[in-house]
C-alpha cells in the first residue's frame, strides 16, 4: 500500500478561548494498530472527533486515503466512541443492520458477518434480544460489532476494553488484532497500558493537548524509558545509591529499584557491580510503558534525557 | 438526502414496531367509534316502556285523520275511547300512570287548541309525540275553510327566510357550508396527528442522547441530515396514524350516517387545507427536534422545556374567537403569527364562504420563511446538544450555542 490510510497533520481545535488540542501530526498504515495515548483530559476523545469529523478542527489537515475533509467516505471507517450505548428497545439485530445500512453495506451480508461476530464473542442466540436483556459486557461487545460490521479500512476505537472483565478484554484483543491481520489500519486509545503494549505498533502519546511521545514501541522504549534494574538482597539504600550511573533508588524491605542513567549498557554496567552487594534476585529492564504513562499524567518528568529531545 | 432518508426509515420501522405505538394506532380510531355508538348501544338495554294509554273523547271523528300519521312517525300509543265525560276522565288520569286523556271537542277547529290531560307519571316523550298531531290538524282546519285549491297551497307553503349575502358575490346561492368544513375538520385531524408524533421528535433526540448512540449515528451521517430524518421518520408515521383513522373511522362513519363523506373531501381545497397542515408539522418539529436535543433526562424537564409541548395548544386558545368572528382581528393576527398560523387558518378557512386569497398567501409565506429558520436555529442546537452529556442543556446555554 502506497499512501498512509489516515494521515493527522498539525490538527488543532479550542473551545471558547481554550485551546483543547495543539499541533497534532500522525499516520495510520494499513495493518497497523496505533495507540493514542494520554491521561483524561489530554485531547484524545477531541483528536478522535476530529478526525470523524464530529468536530470540526480550528487548523490542520485530516485525510483519509487521500480524500481531505468533507470528501472523506465515512463508511469506510468504522468507529466506537467513547461515549456509547444502543437503542435499548430494539433487537440488537435490527440496531446492526441500521447502523451497516448507514455505512451503505449490503443487508445480506451484513446479516452474516453479525450473526459470525455474535458468535465469535459469545453472543450466539441473542440476535433478537434488545440491549436491556444484555449485561453491560455483553452491551460493549455489540457496539463492537456495530463498529466493524461493514468492513472498515479504519477502525477508531476509543477506549474499547473500559468496562470489560478479562476474559471479555481478550476476545477483543483478538478480534482486533486478527482485523490488523486482515489489513484493517486500527487507531485506539486506551487506559491499559499493559494491553497497549501487547497490541499496537506504534503510540502516540498526548499532554494537555500536545504530542510528547510518539514511534513505534521499541523505539520509545530506546528512546524514552531507561533501563531500571530490580535487586532483592539485604542493601543499604546508600550503598546503591553511590553505585555509578544510577540517578535514583526506591526501596522497600529487601527489594531496591535502581533508576539507571540513559544510554548505558546493561552487560557493562552490571560488570561494574561491586562484590559486597548481596544478589539473592537480580532483573534489568526498561521501564514500562505503564511507568511512562504515570510520569507524564503526574508530571514527574522523570524520563531523562529522551524527553528533552521529542 | 439519502442519510436522512435511511434515519427516516429507521425511525419508522423502529416505531412501527413498538407495540405501545401500534396499540395506541388501533385503540384511538376505536374508541371514538365506541364513544360515537355508545348512545345508540346503551339503547338496546334500555327496557321497552310500555305504550301511553291514551283516553279519546273524539267527537267529530278526527281521530282517523290523525291516527295515520302517528303511526308514520313510529309512535304507538295504547288508544281507548273515553270511559266516562270529561270530569270523570281527569279523575282517571291523575290517579293512574302513564295515561293521557285528549279531547278532540267540536268547537276544536275554531278554537285552534287541543287540551292534553295527564299526570306526572307519564313517558318523558308523550309531550313530543303530541306534538305531531299538530300538522295534520291543521291540515284539518284548512280543509275545513273550504278553501280553494290554490289558497290552501298557499297557506300550506307558509313564509320561509331566504338570506341572500350579496356583499361577496353577486346573487351567488348560499354554499353548503360542510364543502368548507369537511375538508377543514379532515385538515384539521392531521394537524393534530402529526403534530401529535412529531413530538415523539422530541422524545427520539433526548433518547438518542441519553442512551449516548447520538455520536456512532453521527460518525455515518451529518447532524443535519439525522434531524432531517427524524422530521420525515416522524411525519411518515403521522400520516399513517391518519391513513390508519380513516381506513378505520370512515367506513364506519358513511355505513352509520351515510353522509357522502369522500365527495366532500376529494376537492382542491383539500389539498391547501392538508399542505397548510403539513408546513403545521415542520414548524413544529424543528422546535421539537432542537429543544429534545438539549435533553437528556426527561423527568428533570425545566419550564422552559415544558413550555415548548404547550406551544402546539396554543391557538385552541383562539378557538371561540376566531369561529365566532373568522374576518376578525384576532383571527387575521393569529394567521400572521407562525406558531398559531396553521391551526388558525385551517380554523378560518374551514368557516369562511370565500377564502382571503391574499391573506393566505401572506401567511404561507410567513409560514415558509419561519420554518426555514426555525430549522437553521435547529440545527444549531441540536448540532451542539445532542452531543453534550451529562446533563439537561440550560436556556442560556442554548441562546450560545445559537451563536455559534
Amino acid at each position: 500500500m502506497s499512501g498512509p490510510v489516515l494521515a493527522v497533520n498539525q490538527v488543532g481545535k479550542s473551545f471558547k478561548n481554550k485551546q483543547i488540542i495543539k499541533d497534532i501530526s500522525f499516520e495510520v498504515k494499513k495493518g497497523e494498530i496505533m495507540a493514542i495515548l494520554g491521561p483524561n483530559g489530554a485531547g484524545k476523545s477531541t483528536t478522535i472527533r476530529s478526525i470523524m469529523g464530529i468536530l470540526h478542527p480550528d487548523e490542520g489537515t485530516v485525510k483519509f486515503h487521500g480524500h481531505s475533509a468533507g470528501s472523506i467516505p465515512r463508511h469506510r471507517i468504522g468507529y466506537l466512541p467513547e461515549e456509547r450505548g444502543l437503542y435499548k428497545k430494539v433487537s440488537i439485530m435490527d440496531i446492526l443492520l441500521y447502523f451497516a445500512e448507514l455505512k451503505d453495506y449490503p443487508v445480506k451480508k451484513a446479516k452474516e458477518r453479525a450473526l459470525t461476530y455474535l458468535k465469535k464473542l459469545g453472543l450466539e442466540g441473542k440476535e433478537k434480544s434488545s440491549i436491556e436483556e444484555l449485561s453491560k459486557g455483553m452491551g460493549q461487545k455489540v457496539q463492537f460489532i456495530a463498529s466493524i460490521i461493514h468492513e472498515p479500512d479504519l477502525l477508531i476505537l476509543d477506549e474499547p476494553f473500559s468496562g470489560l472483565d478479562p476474559v471479555s478484554q481478550e476476545l477483543i484483543k483478538s478480534e482486533i488484532k486478527e482485523l490488523a491481520n486482515k489489513g484493517t489500519a486500527i487507531l485506539l486509545s486506551a487506559h491499559q497500558m499493559n494491553v497497549v503494549e501487547e497490541l499496537c505498533d506504534r503510540l502516540f502519546m498526548i499532554h494537555r493537548g500536545q504530542k510528547v511521545i510518539s514511534g513505534t514501541m521499541e523505539e520509545v522504549k530506546a528512546q524514552y524509558a531507561n533501563y531500571k534494574c530490580v535487586i532483592r538482597g539485604n542493601n543499604e539504600e546508600s550503598i546503591l545509591a553511590r553505585l555509578p550511573q544510577v540517578q535514583r533508588v526506591e526501596q522497600s524491605g529487601e527489594l531496591a529499584t535502581l533508576y539507571l542513567e540513559a544510554n548505558i549498557q546493561p552487560s557493562t554496567w552490571l560488570k561494574q557491580l561491586p562484590e559486597e552487594i548481596q544478589i539473592q534476585e537480580l532483573t534489568v529492564s526498561r521501564i514500562s510503558l505503564h511507568e511512562i504513562f504515570i510520569d507524564i499524567a503526574t508530571d514527574k518528568k522523570l524520563l531523562g534525557e529522551g524527553e528533552k529531545s521529542a | 438526502m439519502r442519510n436522512s432518508m435511511k434515519v427516516a426509515k429507521w425511525e419508522y420501522r423502529k416505531n412501527m414496531k413498538n407495540k405501545s405505538f401500534i396499540i395506541s394506532l388501533l385503540i384511538t380510531p376505536l374508541i371514538f367509534i365506541i364513544f360515537s355508538s355508545l348512545p345508540s348501544f346503551m339503547d338496546l338495554f334500555k327496557s321497552e316502556s310500555d305504550p301511553v294509554k291514551v283516553y279519546i273523547q273524539d267527537e267529530m271523528n278526527t281521530w282517523e285523520s290523525v291516527e295515520e300519521t302517528l303511526l308514520s312517525q313510529g309512535i304507538e300509543w295504547d288508544v281507548q275511547e273515553a270511559e266516562t265525560d270529561e270530569s270523570g276522565m281527569k279523575e282517571i288520569i291523575k290517579n293512574t300512570e302513564n295515561t293521557a286523556y285528549i279531547s278532540f271537542s267540536k268547537n276544536l277547529m275554531e278554537q285552534g287548541k287541543l287540551t292534553v290531560y295527564t299526570n306526572e307519571e307519564i313517558d318523558k316523550d308523550f309531550e313530543k309525540q303530541v306534538n305531531v298531531l299538530v300538522q295534520p290538524l291543521r291540515d284539518l282546519q284548512i280543509e275545513n275553510l273550504q278553501l280553494s285549491q290554490q289558497d290552501k297551497d298557499i297557506i300550506n307553503q307558509g313564509i320561509t327566510i331566504d338570506a341572500v349575502s350579496l356583499s361577496k358575490g353577486v346573487g351567488e346561492v348560499k354554499e353548503d357550508p360542510l364543502k368548507r368544513l369537511v375538508p377543514g375538520v379532515f385538515a384539521g385531524i392531521i394537524l393534530f396527528s402529526i403534530v401529535m408524533t412529531g413530538m415523539m421528535i422530541f422524545q427520539s433526540a433526548s433518547n438518542e442522547k441519553k442512551e449516548k448512540v447520538a455520536e456512532i449515528v453521527l460518525s455515518s451521517v451529518d447532524s443535519s441530515e439525522l434531524m432531517q430524518g427524524k422530521i420525515i421518520g416522524y411525519f411518515a408515521l403521522g400520516i399513517t396514524q391518519v391513513f390508519a383513522w380513516i381506513l378505520i373511522v370512515v367506513p364506519f362513519f358513511i355505513w352509520k350516517n351515510d353522509f357522502p363523506i369522500l365527495e366532500y373531501l376529494l376537492v382542491p381545497e383539500t389539498l391547501l387545507l392538508v399542505f397548510i397542515a403539513v408546513l403545521g408539522y415542520l414548524l413544529f418539529a424543528a422546535i421539537f427536534a432542537g429543544i429534545g436535543a438539549t435533553l437528556e433526562d426527561m423527568d428533570q424537564t425545566s419550564n422552559f422545556q415544558g413550555i415548548v409541548f404547550l406551544l402546539p395548544w396554543l391557538p385552541a386558545a383562539l378557538f371561540s374567537p376566531v369561529i365566532s368572528d373568522p374576518e376578525g382581528i384576532i383571527a387575521q393576527a393569529a394567521s400572521y403569527f407562525p406558531l398559531t398560523s396553521p391551526a388558525v387558518l385551517i380554523m378560518r378557512l374551514s368557516v369562511l364562504e370565500s377564502w382571503p386569497w391574499i391573506e393566505i398567501s401572506i401567511s404561507i409565506i410567513i409560514l415558509l420563511i419561519s420554518i426555514w429558520l426555525f430549522m437553521k436555529l435547529a440545527g444549531k442546537i441540536f448540532k451542539i446538544g445532542i452531543l453534550m452529556y451529562g446533563k439537561n442543556a440550560t436556556p442560556k446555554e442554548i441562546l450560545k450555542w445559537l451563536r455559534y
